[in-house]
């Protein structure tokens, strides 16, 4: 019989696996929120108003309870005695599997793709398009441009994984001065965006970008 | 035997005979010998939307008897494949369509001779509304991302869910499951089909079996309708979850259609809206819906209990 939402456990309340990383819960943690939030278009008048006080009251539980490793790990420890999960096998080989550039979350909320760096480092060890901009003493947006184009990534990509804004990604290609965001915050964005890159010695690269826009002042 | 495909849900206007008479044309250009049938009897305007401003003949001789069969009800429409039965000239609700003539209907619509067959069937949760949706397992829902047209689908679904129950049992039996819903659960619990069930799990675990077996053949799908560039592209999807985890039916997001001022312009010409605007979004998510009504396989007639 299907469960009522006060039987399911933690993980199933938020749709995630027994083995979810605290990103995945935070992220299952927001998702449920927007489903249940007293304003969501979704659950409207779905519950009465008690009926979403009481789940809501759950699913705070729930996040709390996972997203701390001590509770998590005492709250595991009770579902493994009550049968609901299996004991975790740490020493369990990982299964290789071909590796593609994306992997597509098939969540049912959202679709996310996240940047695979393994494959991304291969792309870039078989270019020669790349080599040729990073022998080189400058490091302008236009080469920043050009190494992502070349590995195939969309700005949107890297806006998803670094969490920067889609319009500094584009200044920070266009180069110009004008443009820019702050010095403050433009070396930390230029490193993670060569970080989400997949390129090496980001440090050192961040630094010879950021002189060659300076040049540009 | 044709695949029924009853459409209803929303309110009125959030789109469902515009989408009827779209995904009509689609499945008839796609080579499926397709038929629209207008039963939203009150509203009828399924003929306008299909290119035919004055049916010579349409549901209401069959109820009346002038036309003794149904499949000579038929009348064609300018696209080829696409047929019509149409509701115009009525001037009663389907509401009030008598048990018998109600069987009737429903026999006749099992057995007429067309690959595909959509129902329009309107807003309401009339008791004959709820049947012609159970007569298929996969009942499409329209709606748009409105909290007005959400709610009306939630409904729905609950007052199907409801009615399935309810054809299980005898009057009297039927009121004691209430009265022990309402003493175990409270709160106008004798309302809720999900309340109803775990009642029946434990007094009559044979029938609870049976229902559930059946419920989950259902196939139930949702599409969202006049989706603008800041709604919540993920609502269907949601909606579905929501649908799924709290009621335990199957409710399949089909697709998203997205809102155009151009449908209104097609509709105030006459025009077919997928001809005369064939490269805007809303056409290619049409499309897409399209697709699915014709790629879909399977039986899926549900008339045993009538
Ligand atoms: N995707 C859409 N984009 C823009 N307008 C739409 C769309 N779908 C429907 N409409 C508008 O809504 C009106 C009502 O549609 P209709 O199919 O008659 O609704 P219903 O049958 O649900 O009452 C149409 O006349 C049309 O103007
Ligand atoms: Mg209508």
């Amino acid at each position: 019989m299907r469960k009522d939402f006060d039987q399911l456990n933690y993980y199933e309340m938020l749709d995630i696996t027994p083995n979810a990383v605290p990103y995945e819960i935070r992220h299952a943690y927001n998702a449920a929120l927007q489903l249940y939030h007293p304003g969501s278009l979704v659950s409207y008048s779905f519950f009465s108003e008690r009926e979403r006080r009481e789940i809501l009251a759950l699913i705070e539980k729930a996040y709390q309870t996972l997203i701390n490793d001590q509770l998590r790990q005492e709250y595991d420890d009770e579902l493994i005695r009550r049968g609901e999960i299996e004991a975790r096998d740490e020493s369990a080989p990982e299964v290789k599997k071909p590796v593609s550039v994306f992997h597509i979350s098939r969540s049912p909320y959202v679709r996310t793709v996240f940047v695979d760096g393994d494959a991304l480092k291969n792309r870039i060890s078989q270019s020669q398009v790349i080599k040729d901009i990073l022998a080189r003493n400058e490091l302008s947006g236009e080469d920043l441009k050009q190494i992502r184009t070349e590995l195939g990534l969309t700005v949107e990509q890297i806006a998803e994984e670094t969490k920067i804004r889609v319009n500094h990604i584009r200044s920070i290609e266009g180069g110009q001065a004008q443009q820019l965001p702050p010095t403050v915050f433009l070396k930390g964005f230029v490193k993670s965006y060569l970080k989400c890159l997949g390129l090496e010695s980001v440090e050192e690269l961040s630094v010879r970008y950021m002189n060659t826009v300076s040049g540009l002042k | 035997m044709a695949h029924v495909w009853p459409i209803g849900g929303g309110k009125g206007g959030s789109g469902k005979s515009f989408i009827t008479s779209s995904l009509g044309r689609l499945s008839a250009e796609l080579g499926k010998k397709t038929l629209i049938i207008d039963l939203d009897l009150g509203a009828a305007n399924l003929h306008t939307l299909a290119g035919v401003p004055d049916p010579e003949k349409g549901f209401s001789d069959f109820i009346r008897k002038k036309i003794p069969l149904l499949e000579d009800t038929v009348v064609t429409t300018p696209c080829a494949n696409l047929f019509l039965i149409s509701g115009a000239h009525d001037n009663f609700d389907i509401a009030n369509l008598p048990y018998e003539q109600k069987l009737k209907t429903l026999r006749a619509i099992a057995k007429l001779d067309f690959d595909r067959i959509l129902l329009d069937l309107g807003a309401g949760t009339s008791f004959n509304t709820l049947d012609f949706f159970l007569i298929s397992q996969n009942g499409i829902f329209i709606t748009t991302p409105e909290p007005t047209s959400v709610e009306n689908v939630y409904r729905l679904i609950r007052s199907i869910y409801f009615r399935r129950i309810r054809y299980c049992f005898n009057v009297t039996d039927f009121n004691e499951l209430e009265v022990e819903a309402e003493r175990q659960f409270g709160d106008g619990s004798f309302n809720k089909p999900d309340n109803l069930m775990k009642v029946i799990a434990r007094t009559n675990p044979k029938k609870y079996a049976q229902l559930n077996n059946e419920f989950s053949a259902f196939r139930f799908k949702l599409i969202i309708n006049q989706v603008r560039k800041h709604d919540n592209a993920a609502l269907g999807l949601q909606m579905s979850r929501m649908i799924e985890k709290h009621l335990g039916l199957n409710l399949e997001f089909l697709g998203n259609v997205a809102y155009d001022e151009h449908v209104h312009d097609a509709i105030c010409q006459q025009v077919s809206f997928l001809e005369r605007y064939p490269y805007t979004k809303t056409a290619s998510d049409l499309h897409e819906l399209g697709k699915q009504i014709v790629e879909s396989a399977g039986e899926q007639l549900t008339l045993r209990y009538l």
